[in-house]
């Protein structure tokens, strides 16, 4: 069983029981903000076969996405959540699951929305010096990725060394190359727990790169990410009609 | 009298159509600017963002990318996946403060030899008038680097 | 060791002069995150006072998170090959905690030892450490744990104890005195006299000798497996800690010119341990961690003499899961 127990600094942290006993640990509280679904890719937990889970909304949209990306189908898992009259919601299936995430579907956050309306109404260039000095601070130390549900490449594209695509040291231009690759990679994929801005440790905003494009994404062909088990993927599929204006 | 800046384009192209339509404008004997390199694809489907961005840093001033029009394509669709795959990616590019405008994106089938002739005259006076590419030029490893991620102001 | 004395209203003027000296001051400086980090100053209000810990320790100073080690370039007359360290400059670090100042103990251990880098040594000697002791703890701090405590001397050049009005100035150091003599005339003699009371007081979390004792026979206990379950497999505890020294180094270049380039590297990594062959020895991640605990505890020991954790509880407060290095220590050696 996945979810969250207090720890000290009065942090809510992942927790793992395997004993009716230590049920008393678990808690849910606003502090739960973690995106528990990123251990179901772990192999101590796929060995574990059955696996239960104590999921906020963000986990149930992952747990959809990743259904819907067939990641989801060697383990046997029990859903739970805390709806908003705090009562316990235990998923029998994914069609439920879905249902209660469609009713629910969270906004973004005001902070977030906030700071892309800002980023949006600035010119180019002061966008660009915004995001090179972002950029700059990254120490590749990959937390990013390791927290995302959605990144679970056995074998990631920046351990491939033949040839070295993104570089190994951290300055501002292999930085650079590394958060446009994961967003564009996650784009139509991520979302939008907001985890990875969360956790930085320097404080880069690394989620609103993926949640603009995830707002681009709906804008123009309409897909909503962690909506429905059957949605696919929109970078995957294609309509003859889509439109551009850009391509001469 | 300064030399003029001879803008370097790359051009990454898919086999079926606009690099025989490049092709053609050889064999035409049409005079078109020299400024581009060829990069040959088996279809734009193939092309990888971060092959542009790796252009990009090793020296490209601009960047061409080209393939059949929609419904042409020699693979049926890869074309198709490519269109949406530059509409996302352009759409991160210029939220994140790149000047899209240095990429020139088109349909070039393998009749149009004057299309492709005239695309990189366009694109070579259009990268000229902007200058070279410097915005990736590199930071220098310093003794300490700086933390900075407070730029936006209130 | 001298001990000075200096009002607190005379701490800005301190610092600025040390600014004036020409050396380059590096301080603690708060970000809009809320985060407070280690960055080059110009003045004293950039610095940050009311804090616990930073987000990173101070070794960037040391061992920079890229450092060029030469870099070549091919000539009409052959390979010219740049070496990098001849322009490091005089540097002064403002606002250690005495954690950290102990950290640069272990890492002077470590990289001067055996076969002594010269990267290292030339960027040590040209630094100077002052540190403050803290006033405040958090639950992560665990320094009286591991032998150290809030007031703790070791490593540091200077050590500075805010008291009140005053602040109780301990000269440890050629380069303390040095650092002291740029402002002479603000400080004044001074006699020994205890910290404790302006100290923050931590409770220690386990007794030091009692966990190398039970360490030395837990590594094929079960525990491990659940302690090392929230692990991602990220790098920020190895970044953010400032004992961790790890490293990689990446050519990167064209035919015509390069550079040879050592970085941080993070033992989380999955790819850390992959030999070329292909064959990777640590499989999951509960072996990666309990590698990194036992490394802390019991490997650092065994070939330096030092345990090479000190306490600052840094890694807690940077993981992603906010895994807990005392709390772990402690169940697995249960």
């Amino acid at each position: 069983m996945i979810g969250f127990k207090n720890a000290i600094n009065k942090l809510a942290i992942p927790c793992f029981i395997n004993d009716a006993s230590q049920v008393e640990q678990l808690i849910y509280t606003p502090e739960c903000k973690g995106n528990l679904s990123v251990y179901l890719h772990k192999t101590e937990v796929k060995q574990a076969k059955k696996v239960g889970i104590l999921a906020n909304i963000s986990t149930l949209r992952s747990l959809i996405q990743l259904t819907s990306e067939n990641q989801l189908n060697d383990i046997e898992k029990t859903v739970i959540t805390i709806n908003a009259q705090d009562e316990v919601v235990v998923f029998e299936n994914m069609e439920k699951l879905e249902e209660y995430v469609q009713a629910n579907f969270p906004e973004y956050t005001e902070e977030d929305k906030k700071l892309l309306e800002q980023l949006n109404n600035m010119t180019r260039e002061q966008r660009w010096q915004y995001w090179t000095e972002q950029f700059s601070a990254c120490i590749k130390c990959y937390a990013c990725r390791a927290v995302c549900p959605m990144c679970y490449c056995s074998s990631c594209t920046v351990e491939c060394n033949q040839p070295q695509w993104i570089k190994v040291s951290s300055e501002t231009t292999g930085n650079l190359e590394w958060l446009t690759m994961r967003a564009m990679h996650l784009a139509g994929r991520c979302i939008n727990c907001g985890e990875c801005g969360r956790i930085c440790p320097v404080g880069i905003p690394v989620h609103l790169l993926t949640a603009q494009m995830n707002l681009d994404i709906e804008k123009e062909f309409g897909a909503k990410t962690g909506f429905s088990c059957k949605s696919g993927y929109a970078l995957n599929t294609f309509k003859p009609e889509d439109k551009e204006q850009f391509i001469q | 009298m300064s030399e003029q800046f001879e803008p370097k384009i790359v051009a990454f192209v898919c086999n079926w159509c606009t690099y025989a339509g490049a092709d053609l404008a050889g064999t035409s004997r049409t005079k078109y600017a020299t400024n581009v390199s060829i990069i040959r694809f088996p279809c734009t489907g193939r092309i990888d963002f971060m092959l542009l961005m790796k252009a990009f840093e090793n020296g490209a001033d601009g960047i061409i990318v080209s393939g059949c029009h929609p419904n042409d394509c020699h693979y049926t669709s890869g074309n198709f996946h490519a269109r949406r795959r530059w509409m996302v990616f352009r759409s991160l590019l210029d939220f994140m403060g790149f000047d899209t405008e240095r990429i020139t994106f088109s349909w070039v089938s393998a009749s149009e030899g004057s299309k492709w002739a005239s695309l990189v005259d366009e694109t070579t006076e259009k990268i000229r008038e902007m200058g070279p590419f410097t915005d990736f030029n590199k930071l220098d490893y310093s003794t300490f680097e700086k933390i900075s991620n407070d730029t936006i102001t209130e | 060791m001298e001990i000075k004395n200096i009002k607190q209203t005379q701490i800005p003027a301190f610092f600025d002069q040390l600014i004036q000296s020409g050396k380059v001051v590096i301080a603690p400086v708060l970000k809009k995150s809320g985060k407070v980090f280690f960055e080059p100053v110009q003045s004293y209000n950039q610095v940050a006072t009311d804090y616990i810990q930073t987000g990173f320790s101070a070794k960037s100073v040391v061992f920079p998170k890229v450092e060029v080690l030469f870099s070549f370039k091919k000539t009409e007359d052959g390979i010219e090959i740049q070496d990098s360290i001849a322009n490091i400059p005089e540097t002064i670090v403002w606002g250690l905690r005495p954690c950290d100042g102990s950290a640069f103990n272990y890492m002077t251990e470590f990289f001067l030892k055996e076969n002594p880098d010269t990267y290292y040594a030339a960027r040590k000697a040209k630094t100077t450490l002052i540190a403050i002791s803290c006033a405040k703890a958090d639950d992560a701090c665990f320094c009286t744990s591991v032998g150290l405590n809030p007031g703790s001397t070791a490593g540091s050049d200077v050590l500075l104890t805010l008291m009140g009005e005053d602040v109780y100035v301990e000269v440890l150091t050629e380069k303390g005195k040095a650092a002291i003599g740029i402002s002479a005339s603000l400080f004044t003699n001074g006699n020994e006299k205890s910290k404790d009371d302006y100290l923050a007081k931590i409770n220690t979390k386990f007794s030091l000798s009692e966990i190398e004792e039970r360490i030395k026979t837990a590594y094929d206990r079960a525990e491990w497996k659940n302690e090392s379950m929230g692990c991602f497999g990220c790098g920020a505890c190895a970044f953010a800690c400032p004992t961790c020294t790890c490293f990689d180094i990446q050519d990167e270049g064209t035919q015509n010119k390069g550079q040879r380039l050592r970085c941080w590297d993070a033992c989380g990594f999955g790819q850390f341990t992959k030999h070329a062959s292909g064959h990777n020895p640590k499989t999951n991640q509960t072996e990666r961690r309990r590698q990194r605990l036992m490394h802390k505890f019991k490997y650092s020991v065994e070939n330096l003499g030092i345990v090479s954790c000190v306490g600052c509880g840094r890694c807690i407060r940077v993981c992603p899961a906010h895994l807990n290095i005392f709390e772990n220590i402690l169940n697995v050696t249960k």
